[in-house]
């Protein structure tokens, strides 16, 4: 019965997920380990390595770009104002309710602090936190907050204050599938400064909800009770006031003079007197609007105008600076195992094989920027193993014809043709011109193998997730092969939990959990024991057991191949060479913090060296 | 010069889609899918093309993202415009110009009632509604996108046609023929119809160049032809996202668009003067 609660947990976090993943990005904050007691002196994942490290993860592989975080040598200034270009405007400033991605959260953490923060080890730590310890089971977590924190409307943070926000998070789009994926069941204010959070099954990887803007985004709760105008004029804890906001222009945040925050030399932040967003959807005009001083910086998601960028940069002489950040994010594909031919895993290998990562990931505007991909995790991932990235079925193209020619001419194939008959495939991506570029050249190496018929679709975004979802069809879904993304840098339960739970309502039945039901994994594949490991990872604490049983997971990727790699998402953060502190801000502790993952600054401690 | 572009975008068209189809690519034009970086099985290497290249005696426009003949694409896509174009006039001028026809002759209730219905379509923006027809389709082969455009081609016809049908029932040879008791559906086919013909075909030249232009829209929002068939549309949204390091891959196929779009109008100009047709007819 135990067991059974267990899983059903899982297929709650993968209704969570579901809108996170119909928009196609990640939710904020990053990934590693989480500690039975989250505190300041919390000790780095990287520094309890598994039993036997046969890997070198976390380090940075050969050819990785990230900029460096690291403690900024330049002696701080005070004031000034910089404009920031970002991808599209926010959906909505309210943490609660809004399904954010990059651009999104650059705003909202101007305007709010987080309970957890993640540092530069990849720790989840304590922000406006000031401890977070669980009992032994994880379904209880105390938090303590710091003292002397005021909102931007003169409130005092309290605990009460956190305990007035749940109901508002439980009637949120984002807050609900966060609350839910988390078996949060209730937040009560045990004192002027304590929390508890009581989960309905124990799970350690707890602290990364409070890391993220659903339910670890601070808010002042009754000037949420006019939600659409809170979304327009936000009430935080956070180091930059809310001044003006023109949709579709310009959002505007002006300095908090009470903020609680300070540098680790005692000087309070923020150090800007203000800081303001502009939406420029298109990639060049934001790239050019850096290059002009339009904007003083900007984001993105795309590695050829981080390509344009660096040349920019190296070749013409910009003065500017580019924070690159490559995470566990990457690019890549499914096949749907329930589909012919798909459902036979020598295909899905041959495919595999005979897919060139290096030719699509230069087809992508990639080369030099983004590192293959042979799991969920980046080099640089203290979760990362050599053992899978060994494991993983590289490109071999006669090896991949061997393996398909196999399938090919056996009798009992699964998709029902003749012997010596091609396959088909629909390969499909949405119509981004990188992805189909890409997708020409996995069109190129099938078919000149011979024993492949390709036929490319492109679908908007919102069309392509839906074929894969198959809401229509039990959650099986109208695709065949089709890109996609994976992982982030959440603790990993967040992201793989979904994607091994029973992907239809016969396959639940049939392991005999009715009901328990994923439509997070978009593949269909299930294993048994991968589904088990996931579960089992979310009920310990302890970084080598939870190492070990998520390489097992991916080492059985390798082996099953129902998902495929391209390279990992490389994201940047342009500014004019005289913006600082991008990559050296803190936590309260004094550590550096994570930095600025998916193109997500912190502006607190940024400014303007003179 | 504009016929001179037109004859030569047809020729390449047809002569690309010859050597396709019949040929086998024994032609002297470039596979516009070939992609000279590509994997090749018998050497088990790859190929030495670069991708985003300048031009050169091998690739006369230089290649795209994935090292593809531009000059090859850019032939090889006017098959699709022309392919549409003619669909669409076929349309419009079988279906929209009867209908304009009888209803201009007939008028009363069918004239009512065909005419709101035209109205009605027009009202709409085209491109809107087009996006919406295309994307009802799963499979957006060159028969469907085509028919799609020739459907909504119909209206536009079928206005002209109307007005140019008012015009010429009202002359003296009409009025004439229906004195002596000549049955109207013969005065039609032989009286109306054959004078609002030429009309609608010097009109055709003008609507050519609006549906080269939707096409390559439909293309650039990757909504007309499925990849890797190459379109003028297709290419430019493929090549702008390399529009800093190579421009030209983007000036090309625009290139190519905007002459064909222009040589459509002004050939188009030519006919309608010939025809003393009016734009207030319209």
């Amino acid at each position: 019965m135990r067991r059974k609660g267990l899983y059903r947990s899982v297929a709650f976090l993968a209704i969570a997920g579901l809108i996170a993943g119909a928009c196609g990005g990640d939710d904020d904050s990053a990934p590693a380990d989480t500690p039975e007691e989250t505190s300041e002196e919390a000790e780095s994942p990287a520094e309890e390595p598994a039993e036997e490290p046969a890997v070198e993860a976390g380090d940075e592989a050969e050819g990785d770009v990230d900029t460096a975080i690291e403690e900024e040598e330049s002696a701080v200034a005070y004031g000034g104002s910089i404009s920031v270009g970002v991808e599209a405007e926010a959906t909505g400033l309210r943490p609660w309710e809004d399904t954010c991605s990059s651009p999104c959260y650059n705003m909202m953490i101007a305007v709010f602090d987080k309970l957890v923060e993640m540092d530069v080890n990849g720790n989840y730590v304590p922000y406006l936190a000031e401890s977070l310890t669980s009992n032994e089971d994880f379904t209880v977590w105390t938090m303590t907050l710091r003292s002397d924190v005021t909102f931007h409307n003169g409130v005092e943070l309290s605990a009460q204050s956190i305990s007035d926000m749940f109901p508002i998070q439980q009637a949120g789009a984002a807050g609900s599938s966060a609350i839910a994926a988390a078996n949060l069941v209730s937040v009560e204010a045990t004192g002027d400064l304590e929390v508890t959070y009581t989960l309905s099954e124990g799970g350690s990887a707890f602290p990364a909800t409070l890391s993220r803007a659903p339910v670890g985004m601070v808010f002042e709760p009754a000037a949420a009770a006019d939600s659409e105008g809170f979304s327009m004029a936000p009430v935080g804890t956070g180091p930059f006031v809310i001044d003006a906001r023109d949709l579709d222009n310009e959002t505007t945040f002006v300095r908090n003079d009470e903020y609680w925050g300070t540098d680790p030399d005692g000087n309070a932040l923020p150090y800007l007197d203000s800081i303001s967003f502009r939406p420029i959807p298109d990639e060049g005009t934001r790239l050019d609007a850096l290059l002009s001083g339009t904007v003083n910086a900007m984001q993105t998601l795309r590695q050829g105008t981080i390509r344009d960028a660096r040349n920019a940069r190296d070749d013409d002489g910009a003065d500017i600076t580019l924070y690159e950040f490559q995470g566990n994010n990457v690019g890549g594909g499914m096949y749907n195992v329930l589909v012919p031919p798909f459902d036979d895993v020598r295909v899905r290998r041959a495919l595999t094989h005979m897919n060139s990562q290096e030719q699509v990931i230069e087809a992508l505007g990639g080369t030099g920027i983004s590192l293959p991909g042979t799991q969920w995790f980046s080099p640089d991932s203290p979760w990362w193993s050599e053992k899978v990235a060994e494991a993983w079925p590289k490109f071999d193209f006669d090896g991949g014809v061997a393996i398909l020619t196999e399938y090919v001419n056996d009798p009992e194939r699964s998709d029902g043709k003749a012997v010596g008959e091609p396959i088909d495939v629909e390969l499909s991506c949405p119509p981004d011109p990188t992805l189909i570029a890409s997708m020409q050249v996995v069109e190129q190496l099938y078919t000149a193998s011979g024993l492949v018929n390709v036929t490319m679709t492109n679908y908007d975004q919102q069309t392509h997730i839906g074929i894969a979802l198959g809401g229509e069809n039990g959650f099986v879904g109208n695709h065949q092969q089709h890109c996609w993304r994976w992982s982030s840098d959440d603790d990993p339960s967040v992201n793989l939990n979904p994607a091994l739970a029973p992907p239809t309502a016969e396959i639940a039945e049939a392991i005999g959990l009715p009901g328990v039901v994923s439509p997070l994994n978009f593949s269909n594949w299930f294993s048994p024991t991968a589904f088990q490991a996931a579960v089992a990872a979310t009920k310990t604490d302890d970084f080598a057991t939870r190492y070990g049983l998520y390489e097992s997971i991916m080492l059985e990727f390798a082996d099953q191949v129902p998902v495929y790699y391209s390279g990992h998402t490389a994201t940047a953060i342009g500014v004019e060479s005289n913006i600082l502190g991008l990559n050296s801000w803190h936590v309260p502790s004094g550590d550096l913090g994570i930095g600025f993952p998916n193109a997500e600054g912190r502006w607190a401690e940024v400014f303007i060296d003179s | 010069m504009a016929s001179l572009w037109l004859v030569l975008v047809v020729f390449g068209a047809i002569y690309a889609k010859l050597d396709t189809s019949w040929f086998g690519g024994a032609l002297p034009l470039q596979d516009p899918n070939f992609q000279t970086n590509g994997f090749i099985r018998e050497t088990g290497e790859f190929g030495t093309g670069q991708p985003i290249e300048g031009m050169s005696g091998a690739h006369w426009l230089g290649t795209d993202a994935i090292a593809r003949d531009t000059f090859a694409r850019i032939v090889h896509g006017g098959w699709v415009s022309l392919v549409v174009v003619v669909v669409s006039a076929t349309c419009g001028i079988v279906i929209g110009g009867f209908l304009g026809s009888l209803v201009g002759f007939v008028r009363g209730r069918t004239e009512t009632v065909v005419m709101a219905t035209v109205d009605v379509i027009l009202a709409f923006p085209a491109l809107v509604l087009l996006l919406a027809l295309v994307s009802i389709f799963e499979v957006r082969n060159l028969f469907v996108i085509s028919a799609v455009i020739g459907v909504l081609s119909i209206p536009a016809y079928t206005r002209v046609a109307r007005a140019n049908s008012l015009a010429v029932s009202s002359r003296e040879f009409v009025t004439a023929a229906r004195a002596i008791g000549t049955k109207p559906r013969r005065i039609l086919f032989r009286e109306v119809i054959p004078n609002v013909l030429p009309t609608l075909l010097a009109y055709t030249m003008v609507a050519a160049a609006f549906v080269v232009v939707v096409e390559g829209s439909l293309s650039f929002l990757g909504l007309s032809v499925q990849l890797p068939t190459p379109t003028w549309g297709n290419m430019i949204n493929q090549a702008r996202r390399d529009i800093k390091i190579n421009v030209a891959q983007v000036i090309w196929p625009s290139l190519a668009l905007t002459l064909t779009v222009l040589s459509l109008n002004q050939v188009g100009d030519f006919f309608q003067q010939r025809r003393e047709v009016r734009g207030s007819n319209l």
